[in-house]
């Protein structure tokens, strides 16, 4: 599949935030993307249909952003999706909690449109994509 | 003379009593974390009215120069027009039509750019939501702490229905939020490139 046609989702309880990143999204060449206002509602969707990158906040309500990357890790269907973090946690210790769950990037909020490309651009290319 | 200074005794003591009697319940220690808790919900309250102050000058110079690239726009596009009803091939040939073409592109994307900056200040929004949330916990947590106070130093018929059951205090959230104070902090960080470092020495 080409990049282009890649589905993903976004994770926020701000839908303000959603709508950004879905705009920044389809403006670096991503225009395919659903929402989800938590992690619980993330992994609805998830389980119920087919996407090939998630962006996610970390404090939502009932399910963060650290269940959320922990869940997927450990379900066989769903372990390999490549996972944003795209989140105002600044401690040091959360950025570590994310690295060791098995995030494939961490943004800090605020951020630039420059450097949420930069980041989907790295993890695909990772990906070998 | 002599029934002031009893009374001043009796009340001296009235207050001694309370005071024991709020520090055997435990209400000294949670009035001075209520207390102690103002500061950090000034904090953030001022980092709220930054965040939005900032939010509302990146709009209006993003607005401020959107609208002088449709000025430009505009009296180009009649410039353009004049010229091309007078002499259309004259218009043409010494390649003013191409030069505004150029300039239009070039203009609407300096606009798209400012509007995608426009957009990325709305981020506000998330930013201090979550803020506030945590200030409004702040003040659930003080009201509930000083009505305990009013129910234990008061007699049970002094204290009207309305503030017999206060709202538990939500739990402190395990997550901190956006840092809104950095300044002599070690343990967050402070931008995006912090990150990419600290990432990067875990092996990222």
């Amino acid at each position: 599949m080409s990049t282009e046609n890649m589905r993903f989702l976004i994770v926020d309880d701000f839908s303000t935030m959603r709508r950004i990143i879905r705009n920044i999204l389809k403006e670096i060449g991503y225009a395919n993307a659903d929402e989800a206002e938590d992690g619980q509602a993330a992994l609805q969707k998830l389980r119920s249909s087919e996407f090939d990158f998630v962006v996610s906040d970390i404090n939502m309500p009932n399910m963060n952003g650290f269940e959320l990357l922990q869940t997927i890790r450990a379900d066989e269907a769903l372990k390999g999706l490549p996972v944003l973090m795209v989140t105002a946690e600044a401690r040091k210790e959360d950025i570590v909690i994310a690295a060791q769950s098995g995030a494939s990037g961490y943004i800090v909020k605020p951020f630039t449109k420059a450097t949420l490309e930069e980041k989907v651009q790295k993890i695909l290319l990772k990906l070998g994509k | 003379m002599a029934d002031n200074e009893d009374l001043y005794v009796h009340v001296g003591k009235l207050t001694r009593q309370l005071h024991d009697a709020l520090r055997e319940l435990g209400y000294d220690t949670k009035l001075e974390n209520a207390v102690g808790s103002l500061p950090d919900a000034r904090n953030r309250l001022s980092y709220i009215s930054r965040l939005t102050g900032q939010a509302a000058e990146k709009v209006l110079n993003g607005v401020d120069q959107t609208k002088n690239e449709l000025e430009r726009l505009t009296a180009g596009a009649a410039e353009m027009s004049a010229a091309l009803r007078a002499d259309p091939v004259a218009a043409v040939a010494s390649g003013r039509v191409m030069g505004f073409l150029d300039e239009v592109g070039a203009s609407t994307a300096r606009a798209d750019a400012q509007l995608t900056e426009i957009m990325l200040a709305q981020d506000f929004h998330d930013l201090t939501g979550q803020v506030i949330r945590k200030v409004v916990a702040l003040a659930q947590s003080l009201e509930s702490q000083l009505i305990q106070l009013l129910i234990a130093s008061s007699p049970p018929e002094a204290v009207p229905a309305s503030v017999r059951a206060p709202e538990p205090a939500p739990a402190a959230a395990k997550l901190d939020g956006p840092a809104v104070m950095t300044a002599g902090r070690t343990d967050v960080v402070t931008d995006q490139a912090q990150v990419d470092d600290l990432l990067e020495s875990l092996g990222f």
